[in-house]
């Protein structure tokens, strides 16, 4: 095994491809790995140079090559990565998290402030911990952050936008105190933002996308208020977003992405509209997502990531295909992206962890059936047992 | 919470971060370096703020705000901050200065997405900018659009975008279509570029009566070309993607498809083509010998999901024992209106009666790939062979050449063999995906099995064909004995549909449960020998089946305890149940 002169030293990763790949070495750019079966299984791991150049260090993200030369984007697993729960870590680490609020990290995400709340207490309710948030601060800064419009922003000083409105609404389900806020006004800002076909614009400044049609959806109906909108044209628009491939994009003619098929499929699951869904050509689409690695991506062609894991395995289950793709490799994957020191769980095995990629990792594994978590509801992406108590029954396919 | 590739520059919640060890020193500079950076981000959102708030709408907010979009693009106030500065300074500025003003504004967002190329927002700001600037040149921005993409071939902003300026500036769109076959030409796996294709081609080249509504001709020549990429690089799945959809699926044509009426049940059952929902555009009328019948109409289950199955419980004596009845069921829509079994006729002596419509034979099932000719798929089906024999183990060929199969064969007479054996591999080499396999074996095998019947075939075998699960159960809804052992059945619930039936053999499955036969209120034959049922609660599930009479439970859990045969002995009184293996031949 030669190591091309270029790279930096590797540190030894435990190679285990699950891959059966023949491979022509393309044009004798990357070093051959390993050697199995009597086909060779090339891979280049990437290196990245630390800041202050001295350091190099390795990515799990390898370049895998088909029989043609293409390569395949996905990550290695290494055998030594953790593959129990770290329930309490996490719980500790999103405890902590909001409570530095000088921190540097926390402070830049101003902006996102609700959304992150959300993500937050959502996985903290998941894990059975949701005591240990400082609810009356929560639901005295969302009160603070609904505007004259009855929209709801980020933060204090930013503006409402239908992303936080629905990130407030649910965090106020969870609470079981969406009387916190003047509840008539949320509904007519959402009702304020359709338009005559059906879409719906994020805020009064126009933007239209497929994402805001479940937020405007998914926000009625946790409000028990969906009358308020035109429900038939909303679905009329969602259906002219569908492509060829079974799934769904941003706007009519945008290509399709596991995170747009999330909305899209939640809008129909709260509609009663799945019947749309060709179930069989869309769930084959989204079972092709899941990379040897066990992962899943969010496009063909692309790295697999914690939170596309969600939207894909999350659409699956509301399409009732759940069981089309390998539940132990997607266990394994997300499990590996454990942070063992700090809790918390990142997008890909060794990259820094977020409170949002640990909500997503946390629901996953809801989904996948661990029983140590509460049951997740696919469509809200919040505990069950709260979207009973909301009064919510949804049918799936 | 719906945030996709949303987060870059300083953000927390960004993707691809790696963990870097670092030493305590290192540690205590960046923190340093941190407090500096965050001292400075800090005091110029505040002044944005201020300025905002003080409505001072000038060069000098979007100075400030500049500096902080630059870093940092997801500060969505800060847009609509400088949106409000240039709707304030329309009124205010000469045209030429407003021309320098939004051009300046344009370089801006140029050099913010060659930082964070997937920034919704300045994406969205660069609409908003090209229509209010005096003089758009949209020749440039579709350059911009080359350029980004060069750089990025499935940025789906820029390819949301680049559709932006065509729609404005009334791009041709042939020219559309030549830049995505220059794109597939340079690297076939570029799924954003077969994705344009395919909302494209239908507005060049429209044929509204095609499945795929687009030329035949013209779907020819993109065979050939989805050919020269498969033959390239048979594992690139965009292309057999592409492939799938020039394949086909047409959508049904809306028809009453089945009518069945029950005199004892007093109802009517009806089966529609496509699934449907009972007062939104669609209703069905009832009339017994030409009076209208009043009544409401349900799914099944009572459930509230659309549905090619409804039922009307008719009024007490509609249906007396002793008269001839004439029934007719209509079904409108909001554009027309189709009779449908007019003059059905129940006989005095009669417990039940039904029609079906006529169906070409092979053609209930076959939407799912009907664009092409079958002269077309034969070919096709020539060259993935060809294909088939360098690449044996190619699951993506493997697939297709099933879906060509089926299509040609709708009742696989030709090539049962082939593909059963192409199912066999395919599950083993893409094992990850194997329920998927399984379960698409299942539907053409049940697919095979109901187009070789006509309708007056009640009695259904399916026994140990492999199924792992169910589909097309409204098409049995006649069925009244149906043969579903040894399979790998883990669910029944779909088995709500059979409203005829009286014999059900389930023996030898994986069932742990019998939701759904509540529904099939005429049993009276079943068994469930040999499952997974571990409670004896599963058979309150039967609890409606009031003409049940037999039920086999032998070789389930359940059976470990003998007091539970009792429990279920206790569903109605005349039921026997049986728990040994032997006595049912
Ligand atoms: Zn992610």
């Amino acid at each position: 095994m030669k190591e091309s002169s270029v790279l930096p030293p590797r540190i030894e990763p435990a190679y285990s491809f699950p891959l059966n790949c023949s491979t022509n070495l393309a044009k004798g750019k990357f070093p051959p790995v390993c050697n199995r079966r009597g086909k060779m299984h090339v891979c280049n791991p990437c290196y990245l140079v630390s800041e202050d150049h001295a350091s190099p260090v390795l990515l799990w993200d390898a370049y895998v090559f088909n029989s043609k030369g293409t390569p395949i984007k996905d990550v290695v697993i290494p055998d030594s990565a953790q593959k129990s729960l770290l329930l309490q870590k996490h719980c500790d680490y999103i405890a902590s998290y909001g409570s530095k609020k000088d921190d540097y990290e926390y402070c830049i995400t101003e902006y996102l402030r609700m959304s992150g709340m959300y993500w937050g207490l959502t996985v903290m309710d998941l894990m059975g911990q949701l005591n240990r948030m400082d609810k009356d601060q929560v639901l005295q800064f969302i009160q603070q952050c609904q505007h004259e419009c009855g929209g709801i922003s980020a933060s204090i000083g930013h503006d409402p936008h239908l992303l936080y409105t629905l990130s407030a609404i649910q965090i106020l389900t969870l609470y079981d105190a969406v009387d916190m806020v003047n509840v008539e006004k949320v509904v007519e800002y959402v009702r304020s933002l359709q338009q005559d076909d059906g879409s719906f614009y994020g805020d009064k400044w126009g933007e239209v996308d497929t994402r805001f049609s479940f937020c405007a959806v998914a926000c009625l109906s946790l409000l028990g208020r969906l009358d308020a909108i035109d429900v038939d044209t909303t679905v009329e628009f969602v259906v002219t977003c569908m492509n060829f491939d079974g799934g769904f994009g941003c706007r009519p003619g945008s290509e399709s992405h596991a995170g747009q098929i999330y909305c899209c499929v939640g809008t129909l699951a709260i509609t009663g509209n799945l019947h749309h869904i060709n179930a069989d050509l869309l769930g084959w689409w989204l079972c092709e997502r899941q990379l040897p690695s066990g992962g899943l991506n969010g496009r063909p062609e692309k790295m697999p990531d914690v939170c596309y894991s969600w939207w894909v395995l999350a659409s699956l289950k509301i399409i009732g295909k759940i069981h089309w793709i390998d539940k132990e490799k997607l266990e394994k994957f997300i499990l590996a992206c454990q942070d063992e020191e700090t809790g918390g769980v990142s997008d890909r095995p060794g990259n820094i962890v977020d409170p949002f990629h640990t909500l997503f990792g946390v629901c996953g594994l809801s989904l996948l059936g661990n029983e140590t978590i509460k049951p997740v509801n696919p469509v809200y992406c919040m505990p069950e047992d709260v979207i009973q108590r909301a009064g919510i029954r949804l049918e799936l396919l | 919470m719906v945030w996709f590739e949303h987060y870059f520059g300083l953000c927390i919640v960004q993707h691809g971060r790696i963990k870097v060890k670092t030493t305590a020193e290192q540690q205590e500079a960046k923190r340093k370096e941190r407090e500096k950076k965050l001292k400075i981000y800090n005091a110029g959102t505040e002044a944005v703020f201020q300025k905002r708030k003080n409505k001072e709408f000038d060069e000098e907010g979007l100075k400030l705000s500049g500096e902080l979009l630059g870093v940092n693009p997801d500060i969505y106030s800060f847009w609509n901050f400088r949106r409000e500065i240039f709707i304030d300074l329309q009124d205010k500025r000469e045209e030429a200065e407003l021309q320098k003003l939004l051009q300046d504004e344009l370089h801006f967002l140029e050099a913010c997405l060659k930082v964070n190329p997937k920034s919704y927002g300045a994406w969205h700001h660069r609409c908003f900018v090209m229509d209010a600037i005096p003089e758009p040149d949209w020749g440039r921005e579709l350059h911009l659009c080359n350029t980004f993409l060069n750089l990025d071939e499935r940025n789906f902003h820029c390819w949301d975008y680049r559709r932006h300026v065509v729609l404005r500036s009334n791009v041709n769109l042939d020219e559309e279509l030549q830049y995505t076959t220059q794109k597939i030409q340079s690297n076939f796996s570029n799924y954003s570029s077969w994705h344009y294709r395919s909302k494209l081609l239908p507005v060049i080249h429209p044929d509204s009566s095609h499945p795929v509504a687009v030329q035949e001709d013209v779907l020819l020549k993109e065979f050939e070309v989805v050919q020269n990429a498969v033959f390239t690089d048979p594992d690139d799945q965009s292309a057999w993607f592409y492939q799938r959809w020039l394949l086909g699926r047409g959508q049904k044509k809306l028809q009453i498809c089945c009518v069945h009426v029950s005199r004892d049940l007093q109802r009517i059952v009806v089966l529609l083509s496509r699934p449907v929902m009972m007062g939104q555009g669609h209703c069905l009328t009832v009339s017994i010998d030409t009076t209208p019948v009043a009544g409401k109409w349900r799914t099944i289950t009572g459930s509230r999901m659309y549905s090619t199955l409804w039922v009307i419980d008719l009024p007490d004596q509609s249906l007396p024992v002793d008269k001839q009845a004439s029934i007719a069921v209509t079904l409108m829509d909001d554009r027309y209106c189709t009779k449908f079994s007019e003059g059905l006729q129940l006989m005095p002596d009669q417990e039940e009666t039904w029609a079906v419509a006529e169906f070409k034979q092979g053609s209930r099932f076959s939407t799912e790939l009907s664009a092409a000719a079958t002269s077309t798929m034969a070919q096709e089906l020539e060259s993935i062979r060809e294909l088939q024999s360098l690449e044996p183990n190619n699951k993506w060929v493997l697939l297709t050449m099933i879906h060509l199969m089926k299509a040609i064969d709708p009742e696989h007479t030709k090539y049962a063999a082939e593909l059963e054996e192409s199912f066999n591999k395919l599950a083993a080499v893409d094992t990850m995906r194997k329920s998927y396999y399984w379960d698409l074996r299942s539907k053409f095998l049940i697919e095979s099995v109901l187009e070789s019947h006509d309708s007056k075939v009640r009695d259904v075998k399916l026994c140990q064909r492999g199924l792992s699960c169910l589909y097309h159960t409204d098409w049995m809804v006649l069925v009244t004995s149906i043969d579903l052992s040894q399979n790998y059945l883990k669910s029944v619930r779909s088995l709500s549909d059979l409203q005829c039936l009286r014999s059900l053999n389930l023996d030898n499955n994986q069932l742990a449960d019998l939701q759904g036969l509540a529904f099939c209120r005429r049993l009276t034959d079943l068994s469930v020998k040999n499952n997974s049922i571990c409670n004896v609660e599963v058979f309150e599930e039967l609890r409606t089946c009031v003409f049940l009479k037999k039920l086999s439970v032998a070789g389930n859990p359940v059976c470990a305890i003998e007091d539970n045969v009792t429990k279920i002995c206790a569903l109605n009184k005349s039921l026997q149940v049986v728990d040994e293996q032997d006595s049912i031949g």
